[in-house]
């Protein structure tokens, strides 16, 4: 292994092992080194001093020394912003891919003292500030690429109270994982048409994407499909409804028939269906080599589908 | 890191405030264009929080820093030095607070405020500068906990930066008392030629000054190691002036005197603490004895030093009050008996009649000191101008004046009568501070007084002054407390206390100033090591490993005050229910996030149905520990215990 993959891998930058259990912020945990500022008023502290002994001049050594005193001491401080917090993971959303997953990590304040300005790092940061004897809740975000497990790496706890010279930081590594779908596919394209129905139905579902009309929105709908216009008018919250009357209609949307050049691509292409038959409320079944779902919807079903394409 | 696009209007406000407070005291010393131009930036940076847009842009903070510069060039101040440094960072510190934009700057401005901070105490060293100095210290750095807090709370972050402060204290007067005082070399002695102390003139003048302002600067403090001296003994030598025109009193180039001279009878051990000087003189008791380097005794019996005395300095001398310096030689004869021309028949006629040609100098002395106490003399500190003769102008029409009218006029007659005489330059008396057991001897206390030179006697002080008869002192002063006769600055004038508390109040507030003078502004090299040495620490390798471990042991200290907290019950509990869970893991039991405590030890049951009674314990315990109101002490051990028995 080379040093500076070492280095990567080591406590020091991506924490301990990670665990499920709650974390509590101790001597271990927290790393704490000084800012670029804190550099500057090291700076500060040598000219102080060279002032003081080019003018032998005892209230400026005096001053630099106060100001040495309190450098020092603002790394017991820098510890003390994070020491005994308890960390505690939280859950996680399945995302398509591409999109950014959320975890929530709650912090715990079980002491007297009001942590200030704590940051929580993933690949955005939040700031928080917690009151004595709390707990909060953040989420935080990373981006996602591929489907499957998202493993959420180091959640890095940091602080720069109280005067900004040192910067105390803890990584934490949670078994925080978040399922991510496959990217649905761009382009629509028709629903294919299930073989054994194809001809007793007779019915081109080339429309079913059609705009067919508007209707008062309901939870479940797609956010895709709100019909923001006439919510930026004030008119309320409409959902875009497209196809004809679907709720008798049930397709079967097949791996080996789906279009693409690779696994990804197909895998991709049955995601965008199941997305648009949920949303189409159409009853839709579904197999992969070595699995297949009946024929249903509703979000456990939908979820299901999601979860087979995404573990696939 | 996360930066805010706009600073918090009330931290900035107040960050400028404490700056202002910061530059204030420079007042004083600082150019009033320099100080003017800052003001004037502060405040437009300060009206700039509320209207952004009234600040300058880049073309006009181009033009205010260009006239910065040609101001602080126009003020010739040099390049290096105290005045250019601090006038520098000044305009620095103005300037940089106009384009105040980010964190960064706010940063970079307090560190510059700093260092102004720092630049005062290069001008002043009192207790009371001390302590605004830490004020606004504390105040700047509450504005970094407001940064980095991001709450507006100020007196939350005051309170938070008075802590730190109290803290950081410890182990900075460890470092103040144990880091090594090194001399700075020679190079990098910046010439400052711009300071003006106080102090005695080498010349003296008495019929050009109409009117002299009382002066209570102090001038140097005395320890005695033993008895303090009886107050007509206080005589603190300073120059001898022996060269007069008639007007003018200089010194004279001396040559060497015989010897030194013999000493008899009581020995005074005591430390002189000089205030900074303009002049390298060491006032020393007549007649100082036993003296160290760097002080050497000129011609004149006087202490001169070869250090620097624009700073405070401390010497150990010895002096005898009881002396004999020998015989006189001819050169020291001829200068001492030096006429400007021929005196005037009426010098000559009033030295005959006082038998100055015709009998002992004793006698003649004798008889000029009465005639100073029967005739019509006075004494007053507004005497009126003599431009011409003022000595004949004293002698024969005003005879009004201070000491040195007296001295000069003294030694002026003593000449005539050919003794040789001459004026002596330096303070007289001195108050005793009950409090510290020390003199404090004033600006107040200069004084003048006349030397002649005796047979077997050697230079004999007479102090014509002390003849004056008491009735016909102008203004409440003691005769013990003469005036000078120099440049004294008025500028601090006070009254001489008139009640007795203030008095004590004055004399316990000089103790005070005293030891911070002597303990904190004095402490160099020399006093550290001889103050380590008594502690057995006596060289640097020495003096750095008891550093390291004085502040090793204050921060061992600090750190359990600051971080052991006594763990809450509750925290106990969840510790043990976690160590617990920790013992399931194991058996592949993961406590998910979020998941009930009951509905854990349920899964867990299912997994080791032969320890469900346990497992039921401990979780009822759990429950009741963390959520109960009705939890006792017993609960935890039992909870504890359970714990730690449990087999996973």
């Amino acid at each position: 292994m080379k040093l500076t993959e070492r280095f990567r891998l080591s406590r020091f930058v991506s924490g301990e092992k990670a665990v499920d259990t709650p974390v509590v912020l101790n001597h271990r945990r927290i790393f704490i080194l000084p800012t670029q500022r804190g550099l500057g008023f090291v700076l500060l502290i040598v000219l102080l001093m060279l002032i003081a002994f080019v003018y032998n001049n005892n209230l400026a050594y005096m001053l630099a020394f106060l100001l040495a005193s309190v450098f020092f001491i603002t790394i017991l401080h820098s510890y003390k912003a994070l020491s005994g917090l308890v960390v505690q993971e939280g859950r996680s959303q399945a995302v398509f891919a591409g999109e950014a997953a959320g975890f929530d990590i709650h912090i715990n304040n079980t002491t007297e003292i009001e942590r200030h300005q704590l940051q929580v790092t993933l690949q955005d940061t939040q700031s928080l500030t917690l009151k004595p004897q709390s707990t909060e809740q953040v989420t935080v975000y990373s981006l996602t690429a591929k489907r499957g497990w998202h493993h959420a790496g180091t959640v890095t706890l940091s602080s720069t109270y109280p005067l900004g010279l040192f910067r105390a930081w803890s990584p934490i590594r949670f078994n925080l994982k978040a399922l991510v779908y496959p990217k649905p596919a761009p382009i629509e394209m028709p629903f294919p048409k299930a073989p054994s129905e194809e001809n007793q139905q007779g019915f081109s579902r080339n429309g079913a994407d059609d705009f067919y009309g508007l209707q008062e929105y309901q939870s479940g709908d797609s956010i895709k499909h709100i019909h923001w216009k006439a919510f930026a008018r004030g008119l309320g919250v409409f959902s875009k409804q497209y196809g004809g009357d679907q709720a008798s209609e049930e397709i079967r949307l097949d791996y080996d028939h789906a279009p693409g050049h690779n696994s990804e691509e197909r895998l991709s292409r049955l995601c965008r269906w199941v997305v648009d038959a949920e949303r189409a409320g159409i009853r839709y079944g579904f197999a992969l080599p070595g699995l297949t779902v009946p024929p249903g919807n509703g979000l456990a079903h939908y979820q299901k589908c999601l979860e087979a394409l995404a573990l696939f | 890191m996360v930066m805010k696009p706009e600073l918090d209007k009330n931290i900035l406000i107040f960050l400028l405030v404490s700056i202002g407070l910061i530059v204030f005291p420079h007042v004083y010393h600082i150019p009033a264009a320099i100080f003017g131009l800052f003001n004037l930036l502060l405040v437009w940076r300060l009206i700039g929080s509320w209207k952004p847009n009234w600040l300058p842009g880049k073309p006009l903070t181009l033009v205010l820093a260009v006239s910065g510069i040609g101001l602080l060039y126009s003020q010739h101040l040099g390049l290096f030095g105290r005045e250019a440094g601090t006038n520098l960072f000044i305009i620095a510190l103005g300037l940089k607070l106009l384009e105040m934009k980010t964190e960064r700057d706010i940063y970079l401005v307090n560190y510059l405020a700093f260092i102004v901070a720092a630049s005062q105490f290069l001008y002043e060293q009192s207790i009371l500068m001390a302590s605004y100095i830490l004020l606004v210290c504390c105040v700047l750095l509450a504005t970094l906990v407001c940064i980095n807090s991001c709450s507006i709370r100020l007196l939350a972050a005051l309170k938070t930066a008075a802590i730190i402060i109290v803290q950081a204290l410890p182990i900075a007067v460890a470092l103040f008392v144990l880091f090594p005082r090194l001399e700075a070399p020679k190079w990098m002695l910046f010439n400052d030629s711009h300071r003006a102390e106080a102090g005695l003139s080498d010349s003296m003048e008495p019929g050009s000054i109409s009117d002299l302002g009382e002066s209570f600067e102090l001038v140097f403090r005395v320890k005695f190691a033993g008895a303090i001296p009886p107050p007509q003994q206080r005589y603190w030598r300073g120059p001898v002036l022996s060269y007069t025109d008639g007007k003018r009193w200089t010194q004279a180039a001396f040559q060497k005197p015989l010897g030194k001279p013999a000493v008899a009878g009581i020995a005074y051990q005591y430390t002189l603490l000089m205030e900074p000087q303009d002049k390298n003189w060491v006032f020393a008791l007549d007649m100082p004895q036993e003296f160290s380097a760097p002080l050497t005794l000129n011609a004149g019996y006087q202490l001169i030093t070869s250090e620097r005395s624009d700073q405070r300095a401390e010497y150990k001398v010895t002096s005898y009050p009881d002396y004999n310096t020998g015989p006189i030689n001819p050169g020291e004869y001829q200068a001492s008996t030096q006429l400007p021309g021929e005196p005037s028949d009426q010098i000559k006629h009033l030295v005959g009649q006082l038998h100055g040609f015709d009998s002992a100098p004793d006698n003649f002395i004798n008889q000029l000191l009465s005639h100073f106490r029967t005739e019509d003399f006075h004494y007053t500190l507004t005497p009126p101008v003599m431009e011409e003769n003022p000595i004949e102008t004293f002698l024969f029409k005003t005879r009004y004046g201070f000491c040195s009218h007296y001295a000069s006029a003294f030694v002026y007659l003593m000449r005539v009568a050919h003794i040789p005489a001459r004026v002596v330059a330096g303070y007289q008396g001195g108050e005793l501070n009950k409090v510290g057991g020390f003199l404090e001897i004033r600006q107040a206390d200069a004084h003048a007084w006349a030397e002649v030179w005796l047979e077997n006697r050697g230079w004999v002080r007479v102090d014509p002054t002390a003849a004056i008869a008491p009735e016909r002192i102008e203004r409440e002063i003691n005769i013990d407390r003469q005036t000078a006769y120099g440049i004294a600055s008025g500028n601090n004038y006070l009254p001489r206390p008139a009640y007795n508390w203030l008095k004590q109040a004055r004399q316990l507030w000089g103790n005070v100033d005293y030891n911070w003078q002597r303990w904190v502004i004095n402490y160099d090299n020399k006093s550290q090591s001889s103050f380590l040495s008594s502690f057995g620490i006596n060289d640097l390798k020495a003096m750095i490993y008891w550093m390291i471990a004085v502040i090793a042991l204050i921060t061992a200290a600090l750190c359990w005050f600051l971080l052991y907290q006594k763990p809450k019950a509750a925290d106990k509990v969840l510790l043990i229910y976690n160590r617990f869970c920790k013992k399931l893991v194991k058996h592949g039991l993961l406590r998910g996030a979020g998941e009930g405590a009951k509905n854990f030890a349920d899964r867990v049951k299912i997994k080791l149905p032969e320890q469900a009674e346990e497992v039921d314990q401990i979780t009822a315990l759990f429950i009741k520990l963390r959520y109960g109101r009705t939890a006792t002490g017993e609960d935890l051990l039992q909870f504890k215990t359970l714990v730690g028995l449990f087999k996973g």
